[in-house]
This record gives structure tokens, sequence and C-alpha cells, in this order.
């Protein structure tokens, strides 16, 4: 009882504890940052690529796959699938509405065509649907006034939802909310029109380049669009360039759509027409599908493979149908992981890469747990000959200064966890004030605490005293140039989302990797602590007690 | 003489290692006394009396060839660990020419560190009898006013007091008392006599370090200590 008593005393009654516990918060904090924001990334890169294509892809690009309906019914029918949806993948260029006047400007644009009722089903497609008026009240409240959502009703949410514009039932196209230049993204995460221009209110031209299953560019095809809606994935490269617009039309612009297949081999027909083959189904490029709650994307792939199997089977042996679909070897089925696999790979080394580099302020923690014991056990050697001569053993020495250590690392860690915890929780205010200029009151404050330090200074060197006088010194120009740094701030741009994928940094802790760094803190610490301790319970009591 | 004796050592050695050399400090010292009895151990700086408190109280370790040393007529001199903490916590006590106290606790948590040392993790079960002695002993002491004071703010003869209540917790069968006047002024020294020696007449044995033959002339017997070897 004794040696908490005064492990606790020693903590408490000294400083140099308090800078310990300072050190090792900080290391702690900046571990938990850093991994917190790398697993946040990964986090959001998966979850993302999960909402945004199923949790398995089946690939055909290019010719597309014939048959489609039915593989996706077979699809549908195993007990591990919730969902299956077709899509047409291609590359078109898009006409925008702006600016005024008839040069207007064009951009390439990645065009998915889907079934929104089945992509729905698969992706959660409507979550992701920008342009809606807020769902309830409360949510209205916590809008911004100017927020042109609250001017809205559900029918921009219903266009989006349907691909087609209500009224004139024409098939719409729901753009990638920064495909255009127009919507600016303000710091609370939403967005405004600008110029004057509502992407939902417009019309854009798509044209797009059929590719023959010989590999030849064919005429391209152009419609246009209303803009029905956007949408908003959070994955930047995603809502730079990608648009959605109806399965169907799709189709038709990339000649995939159903046709009749002639016999261009056989002698013509009286009539100069060459004989009719059959059918030419229409096609798709993949189809997505999802699993049903509780089944893993690598068990919902496992099922694909004999869905597939048994629908290639089966259509092999329908002697009705001329075209027939691509043999196993020359699609892909593959998980949401495995298809991001390029980009969720590096992602997760770096990550690992980052936990490993920053361990290393573990031992930067043993170090100054052990630099700081050592100094104090040298202090401290009159009183553990003290105790030594009224019956404490080495044990309990030892004892007295692990405690000393463990509560370091313990309470240092804490609060390093707490730390960390805030500035996740607030980093992209932080990143939005670090890209701002600095506001006036900050640079000066900094000015008039810099001041006050100077007067300080001069008050201690006209008393003759030389540690106030460099210290309030030192304070004075710390100040002076933190106020010239701030006044000299113009906003960095640090998370540049073009760069990192997401239009924002990820901001939620990783428990796990911050409970871990607390028990590395904790077990470094006490392992610092150990080498003074040993050294405590071997100082002869005698030769301690002997000089005063 | 058929008393038992309370404490005995015979042909005590201690050479101390300074850099090359050796210094023999007791060359073959003998020590003993009865219970009850008040021992002056008197010589001059440098003699060895110190050193010979210390092995007394198996605060260090005599040569390893030398002597044997009893307490209550049961060999101490091979105690190791556990049981010559328990040897130095419950049956001697000692006092210093400095005090040392510890700075971080008050009077009072001073005074029961002995009691906690010994307690362990029973502590709590035996707190409000060792605290009642331990208030009792500073009572005695005239340090009631005192409990919550950190020794910075005592002086001498306070700091003094405190230790030997320390010295006392456990109630040991023998106070080792090194220059316990030492470090304090004629009259506060005089003072601290004046407590030892009304321990000592409540039958508390006491062995006394000093190199002052007036202070020693107030003990029962003083023995003197001369090239390591105790004479008288």
């Amino acid at each position: 009882m004794y040696a908490i008593q005064l492990a606790n005393r020693y903590l408490t009654s000294r400083i140099i504890p308090l800078i310990a516990v300072g050190a090792v918060a900080l290391c702690v904090a900046l571990v938990v940052i850093v991994v917190s924001v790398m697993s946040g990334f990964l986090d959001m890169l998966k979850s993302s690529g999960r909402t945004l294509m199923g949790d398995v892809v089946i690939n055909y690009p290019v010719r597309g796959m014939p048959w489609y309906d039915d593989l996706v019914r077979e699809i549908e029918t195993m007990p591990e699938a919730a969902a299956a949806s077709p899509l047409v993948d291609t590359y078109g260029l898009l006409r925008m509405p702006y600016p005024q006047g008839a040069d207007k400007e064009v951009v390439t644009a990645n065009v998915w065509g889907i079934e929104p009722a089945s992509f729905e089903r698969v992706t959660d497609y409507s979550t992701t649907l920008y342009w809606k008026p807020p769902a309830s009240e409360a949510d209205a409240a916590a809008m911004a006034v100017d927020d042109p959502r609250l001017q809205l009703n559900s029918q921009h949410e219903k266009n989006g939802l349907s691909l087609t514009q209500a009224g004139t039932n024409e098939p719409g196209m729901v753009m990638g909310m920064h495909v255009s230049i127009v919507n600016e993204r303000q710091r609370d995460g939403t967005y405004r029109s600008r110029y004057g221009w509502f992407m939902p209110d417009q019309q854009v031209t798509l044209t797009l380049v059929p590719i023959s299953g010989k590999g030849t560019v064919a005429e391209p095809r152009e419609r246009l669009f209303p803009v029905v809606n956007e949408f908003r994935s959070g994955v930047y490269q995603i809502d730079k360039n990608r648009v959605l617009i109806p399965l169907a039309e799709a189709q038709r612009l990339l000649r995939l759509d159903q046709g009749t297949l002639y016999d261009m081999e056989a002698p013509p027909n009286a009539d100069g027409s060459q004989p009719v083959l059959g059918v030419s189904p229409p096609r798709v490029h993949r189809i997505l599908a999802r699993a049903k709650p509780g089944i893993t994307a690598d068990a919902l792939r496992a099922a694909v493979e004999i869905a597939y199997e048994r629908f290639f089977e089966k259509e092999m042996a329908d002697g009705t149908r001329v075209v027939k679909p691509p043999r196993r070897d020359l699609i892909s089925i593959l998980t949401w992981e495995q298809h991001l696999r390029d980009l969720i790979g590096p992602v997760e080394k770096e990550r690992e890469m980052m936990r490993i580099l920053f361990s290393i302020v573990y031992l930067v923690c043993a170090g100054l747990v052990l630099s700081i014991f050592w100094a104090i056990v040298q202090e401290k050697s009159r009183d553990i000959g003290i105790l030594r001569s009224i019956g404490a053993s080495r044990t309990a020495v030892l004892w007295i200064f692990l405690q000393y250590g463990l509560v370091i690392g313990a309470v240092g860690g804490a609060i390093g966890v707490g730390l960390g915890w805030l500035v996740i929780c607030n980093i992209n205010s932080i990143h939005d004030a670090i890209g701002a200029d600095a506001p006036p009151w900050t640079w000066m404050a900094a000015f008039g605490m810099g001041s006050l330090s100077l007067v300080m200074a001069l008050r201690g060197s006209f008393r003759g005293i030389l540690l106030p006088t460099l210290l309030w010194l030192v304070t004075a120009m710390t100040l002076g140039l933190v106020g010239c740094g701030l006044l000299a701030h113009r906003g960095t741009l640090i998370w540049d989302p073009a760069v990192y994928y997401f239009s924002s940094i990820p901001s939620q802790i990783d428990w796990l990797t911050a409970g871990i760094t607390w028990i590395g803190a904790v077990v470094f610490s006490v392992l610092g602590a150990s080498v003074p301790a040993a050294k405590a319970a071997d100082i002869d009591p005698v030769r301690a007690l002997r000089y005063e | 003489m058929n008393e038992p004796l309370l404490i005995q050592a015979r042909a005590l050695h201690k050479t101390y290692r300074l850099g090359k050399v050796d210094v023999p400090v007791l060359r073959g010292a003998d020590f003993s006394m009865r219970p009850g009895e008040w021992v002056a151990i008197l010589g001059s700086s440098g003699s060895g009396k110190s050193t010979l408190l210390h092995l007394l109280g198996l605060l260090e370790e005599a040569d390893s060839t030398s002597g044997e040393m009893w307490f209550e007529g049961k060999p101490v001199s091979g105690l190791h660990g556990a049981a010559r903490n328990h040897y130095r916590n419950q049956c001697v006590g000692f006092v210093f020419q400095f005090y040392h106290l510890l700075p971080e606790l008050n009077v009072l948590e001073n005074a029961l560190l002995p009691c906690k040392i010994s307690a362990g993790l029973g502590w709590p079960a035996a707190r409000s009898a060792a605290r009642a002695r331990t208030m009792d002993l500073l009572h005695r002491f005239g340090l009631s006013d005192r409990l919550l004071h950190r020794p910075r703010e005592l002086s001498g003869g306070e700091r003094q007091r405190v230790a030997i209540a320390r010295a006392l917790a456990n109630q040991p069968r023998l106070l080792l008392a090194d220059e316990p006047t030492g470090n304090l002024d004629a009259r506060t020294g005089g003072e601290i006599l004046d407590r030892i020696a009304s321990l000592h007449r409540d039958g508390l044995s006491i062995a006394m370090v000093t190199h002052d033959p007036a202070v020693a002339a107030r003990a029962d017997r003083i023995v003197h200590l001369i090239d390591g070897v105790v004479q008288g």
C-alpha cells in the first residue's frame, strides 16, 4: 500500500512526471491520428467500393454478354444472392450546357447504363442522390438557410430513381456531383450552384462510340438527355467522372440492343437481303450481384460461379439460340475487393507501413520514461535507502518505480487517445481552418501575448534574473513568429480530393488501433521504467544514506 | 551474567574497497548488550562506529568470512532477503544523524511507514491499531499538532522526534541510534537525549553511536571503538 502512496506522491509533487505524461500523450495521439486517418481512408474506400458495385461483379467488357436477363434470374435463384443488376460500362463525351453561347464545354465521362430498380437493390443507389428535400423537419432545421435542397420537392428524387423526366417521360441522366463545374462544395460538405446554373434544370448531349464485335469503331451516336439529378458517392474520382443513364438508352447508343442476325456468308435472298440467322439479343458489360445479409462476398462469388455454369450449360443446350454466351474463361467473376485490388492493396500496405513506422514512437516513450526515471532514481536514492533501512524489500522498491511507469503510460496513453479522438473528430474543421486565411483575432492575439512576454522579459532583465528573462524572451520570439506566420497565412490545401479520392478526410477513430497503441504505451513505459527501477532496487542503502 | 543477551556479535570484520585499495574498518569487533541496556559506542570520526551499527541492524553485511551475530539467542548473521527485511522492520529501529524522513510524506505518514511495510496488503485490517499506536507515540513526542506537516516545515529537533517515532512504530526491541544529536544544537540535542532516556526507562534497549563523550555519558555503559576493535 505504501508503494502506491509513494508512487502517487512522486507523481503529483513534481513537474518531470507531467512532462513524461505529456510526451507519452503526444506520441500516442500521433499514432492514433495517423493510423485512424489511414484506416478511415481504407474503410471509406472499401465501403464506397461495395456501395458502388455490390458484392460480386461479372465482367465481359467491349462485346457484352448476351442473354443477361437469364443470367440475372439464375443468380437471383441462388440462396446467397439478394439481387443482381445488369450494367453497360463505357466512356463518352458530354456536351455541357455552359457557358452561354455556342462554344459549350465538352468533358469525357464514364457512362453507366443501368436498370434503376435492380441497380437500387444492389447498390443502395438512392442514398447517393443529392438533390432531394430534407427527410424530416430535424434534417431541415440542420441545413443552412441558403441550402437549395430546402426549396426542392420530391420530384427530383423520383426522377433520379427512375432516370426519367417527369411529365415528358424522357430518359434522363444522373451525373456525378463533380462532373460539372457548377457545383461548389461548401465547408460543411453541402453544395451551392455557381454562375446561376442548376444542373437538374439543364440538358446535356451525350455522345457514345459503338464498338463492333470485331473491335472496330462504328459511327458515333448522340442523344440529348435532361439532367434529372446528381449523385455523390464520396469517392471523388467517381463523382468527377461518372454519369448514369437508362440501360436501354446505353444499349441503343452503343448498338448493344436487340437486333437481327444475318448470315453474311450465304447467298442473298431473291429480294437482295441476306438470310436471317436469328435474333441478336441485347448485351451488357457487367452484372453486379449483392449478397444476402450474413453472406460474405467470397461465398456469393462461389455461388455466382455455379450460377454461371448452369446458365452456360442451359444456353448451350438451347438450340433456338444462335448467339451463345461467352465461355467461363473469357469472363471474370470477382468480389468487389478483388475488383478494387489495385486500389485497396497499396492503401492497405501503406497503412501497415505507417503503423510500423509510427510504432517507433513506442521506443521514444520507453526512452523518455527511462531517462526521466533515471534522473528521479538518482534524486531519490536517499529515500530508497531510508525505505530499505526500515524493512522495505528490493521488490517493493522495484514496484514503486514500475507503478510509476505504469501510471505515466496509462495516463499519458489515455490523454493521447483522447487528444487523438478530438483531432480526428474535428479533422475536417481543422483542415478547413488551415485551408483558409487566419482570422485577424488569431494573429492579433499572438502579437498581443508576444508583446506581453517581451514586457515580462524586460522586467526580468531590469531585476537581473537571467532564467525568467531568457524564457520570456524565447516566448516573445515564438509568439511573434507565430503571429507573423498567421498574418502571412493564405490557406493551404493539404487534402486534395483529386489526389485522395474522397472529398473529405475520414473522421472516424480506429478504436482497435487506439486500444493497441494505449497498451503499447503502457508496456513500453513500464519497460522504460524497469531499468531505473532495477537500479533503484539494487541501491546499497548504506551508501545512499551515508552522504548528506 | 546468566541473563540472556539481546544482541551479540563476535569477530566482525568489514572492509571497504576504495578504488584499488582495501580499507579495513572493523577488524574483529565483538559487541554484546543485555535487554533494557543503553550502550554508547564511542569513537573518533572514521573509527567504524556507524559501520558497526549498520552491521548490528543488518543494513549491510560483514565480510563473508568473518564473525557471527545473534539476536535474542538466534543467529541472524546468515539471514537473507525477506528474513533480513523482517529483522530491520520488526526487531530493530534506526535513528540517523540527518533524520532521513521522506519529504513527500507528512509527519504521520512518515511515522506509519514501517507499519505499512510490515502489513503489506493487510494494511486496511492493521490500519486502525497501527495508527492509534503511532498517534500515541507522536503525542508522547509532542508532535500532535504537527501530524500533517511535511518534514521541511519542522525544526531539526522535531524532525528527529519524528524519526524516533518512526523507528519505534513497530515496537522493536532495540533502537539503533547513529549520532542522534549530531546535527542539533546543544539544547535541542539535550532534549532528544532526554526523550531517549525516557524510552530507556520504559525498558527499551538502545545502542547509540557518538563521538561526543558528554552524550555517551548518558548511557548505562560506554564501549570504545578503536582501530576497528571494541574495547571496554
